[in-house]
């Protein structure tokens, strides 16, 4: 890890009524790092994610993304300051075609609205310009340039979970939040997720990957976080987080060890 | 060649009037650009940003009062008198879009029921100013300033009232080619998305709500010059129905859709007047028609015909065999 990190978020805890999901964790993710948290079916996982992505205010903690607080704010908020986060449930605008998805994702990269639109202005018509080219560009990355013109809804459901990262792409995030983006892929599928997520570290883009496939988790990640019961139980590199013994107590011994 | 359709449609609409001089097929023309415009602005909110709202009419009636109240107690020059129309019109939606957009789908529709009712309620009761259910009459026609340039005949509110319908139209293209239209899209297709890409959900739509209702301001005003005019009528549940009616089965989301159901609506009611109030079961039939077999609208057939050719965004049609 070098300089500041990115995403900080110390002692963070999530409770409905009597059910704490989340019980002061804390955890940071460097420049440029891919971290990974893991833990079995029911850990807060999710809980966890949605807090930091702002879509639920915390009971207690901080969240500091770049250096600024923003506990508690909300996803849009959070968006715009550069923090782009995918869905565990497939999330696209199905009525559109992968290419206008993608366009609609480059809301916070660009600043023209209607009225630059009514009078054409000249800034209106290179930024448009720019937003096709950016389009294309996350449809290339994700290998969907020649499906382009094609509705989302009618796209496989590879496609599709490929679609939602050019869209999270599209938005040029510095911190790109990925929840479960391999769940209901093949392992071939996951494969090819796995070299796509390096390829978007190259580009300077940290990651945060909450996964339950080990094979991905380990393939991809820098450093690892295990949550059970909503309480970290373990943090370090993915090898020696497997060997933990109370990591194989609580998530391993439930489930093969298939890395 | 599609580039030049809206070109051709606007030669059209100009030439139209010229080809007969029976008034009365003047006065069913400008009703059909007052329509338009009310629908138009009524799909920014049912196309655009996919809520439905049962209080337009209300919005409408704002601009018709503000049009008859300014003209009674002030000599305003007509344009500023359409601005001040459009303005409070949108400053009630403002008002009410802000606590009612709180909420989206059904519970909105139902409370933009309420506002409009209220709306309605309180036009007709407060006889000080708007005279209650007698209304206002004698309403001076719209003009430059004082008598000159003032319309008169249909022919003259026809050509104005074109004029608001090609600049909304031209303006609702610019918007769905723009950022902010992108945006309008993304909330009415998936909410939780659109906002995890920093877009404002809320504030697009109340956006969207302000623009409609404002413009509905417009049409109301026009409305109330040109018929010299207006009660507490204007505000009622059937006006709403018919812009309902006439957006769905137009074509919501696009924008030759509402033009068309305009056209539609004003066409029927005159071709069956003979049947009387049995024509509102005939428009009830025709809208429950439209949503189980055209979903799109009329305007989807074109596509169907002529197979995919725009990249206009409809609203996802559920269930829809596309």
């Amino acid at each position: 890890m070098s300089g500041k990190p990115v995403l900080d978020v110390s002692g963070l805890t999530k409770a409905f009524g009597g059910l704490t999901a989340v019980n002061d964790v804390s955890l940071t993710v460097g420049q440029g790092e891919i971290l990974g948290v893991i833990g079995p079916n029911g850990a807060g996982k999710t809980t966890f994610f949605n807090v930091i992505a702002g879509s639920l205010p915390p009971t207690s903690g901080s969240v500091h993304f770049d250096g600024t607080d923003c506990t508690g704010m909300r996803a849009d908020h959070m968006a715009r300051l550069g923090m782009t986060r995918t869905f565990q449930i497939t999330s696209l605008f199905p009525a559109l075609s992968a290419f206008d998805n993608v366009r609609a994702a480059t809301y916070r990269t660009k600043s023209t609205g209607w009225l630059s639109a009514i009078f054409r202005s000249a800034t209106y018509r290179t930024e448009e310009e720019a937003v096709r080219e950016a389009a294309m560009t996350a449809l290339r990355f994700v290998e969907l340039d020649g499906r382009a013109h094609v509705m989302a809804d009618a796209l496989s459901y590879g496609e599709q979970r490929r679609l939602e990262i050019a869209i999270a792409l599209a938005a040029e995030p510095r911190l790109l939040l990925l929840d479960e983006p391999a769940a209901g892929m093949n392992p071939e599928e996951g494969q090819r997720l796995v070299g796509m997520i390096k390829k978007i570290r190259e580009r300077g883009i940290s990651i945060l990957l909450v996964e339950h496939h080990m094979r991905v988790v380990m393939g991809v990640c820098d450093r690892v976080v295990v949550i059970d019961h909503g309480i970290k139980i373990a943090e370090g590199a993915p090898s020696d987080v497997v060997n933990n013994p109370d990591v194989i107590r609580v998530y391993l011994g439930r489930e093969a060890v298939s890395a | 060649m599609q580039r030049y359709i809206p070109l051709v449609a606007i030669a059209a609409a100009i030439v139209l009037p010229l080809l007969t001089a029976n008034t009365y097929f003047h006065h069913l023309l400008v009703l059909w650009m007052l329509f338009s415009l009310l629908a138009l602005s009524l799909n920014v909110i049912i196309g655009y940003i996919g809520e439905l709202s049962f209080g337009h009419a209300a919005f409408f009636g704002i601009g018709a009062y503000v049009a008859a109240i300014l003209g009674m107690h002030t000599g305003l020059p007509g344009v500023v008198e359409l601005l001040l129309a459009a303005v409070i019109a949108g400053l009630f939606g403002l008002v009410i879009g802000y606590v009612a957009l709180r909420i989206v789908g059904p519970q909105f529709a139902i409370l933009t029921l309420g506002f409009g009712s209220i709306i309605y309620t309180i036009t007709n009761y407060w006889v000080d100013v708007t005279r209650g259910p007698m209304g206002i009459s004698n309403i001076q026609p719209l003009s430059v300033s004082g008598d000159f340039l003032a319309l008169s005949g249909a022919l003259g509110y026809y050509y104005v009232t074109l004029f608001f319908v090609v600049a909304f139209a031209y303006a609702c293209y610019a918007l769905m080619s723009s950022r902010t239209g992108r945006a309008f899209i993304a909330t009415r297709e998936n909410a939780p998305l659109a906002s995890s890409l920093g877009i404002d959900v809320f504030r697009m739509k109340l956006l969207g709500f302000v623009v409609a209702t404002a413009v509905a301001g417009i049409g109301g005003a026009l409305y109330a010059h040109y018929l010299t005019v207006v009660t507490p009528d204007v505000m009622s549940l059937q006006y709403m129905a018919a812009l309902i009616i006439m957006v769905i089965v137009g074509g919501r989301g696009t924008i030759a859709g509402p033009i068309i159901g305009a056209l539609i609506y004003v066409g029927l009611l005159e071709a069956l007047r003979a049947v009387g109030p049995l024509r509102l079961v005939i428009f009830a039939a025709l809208l429950t028609l439209s949503v189980i077999f055209l979903p799109g609208g009329i305007v989807s057939l074109w596509r169907r015909v002529f197979g995919d050719g725009g990249t206009t965004a409809e609203p996802a049609e559920e269930g829809g065999a596309s």
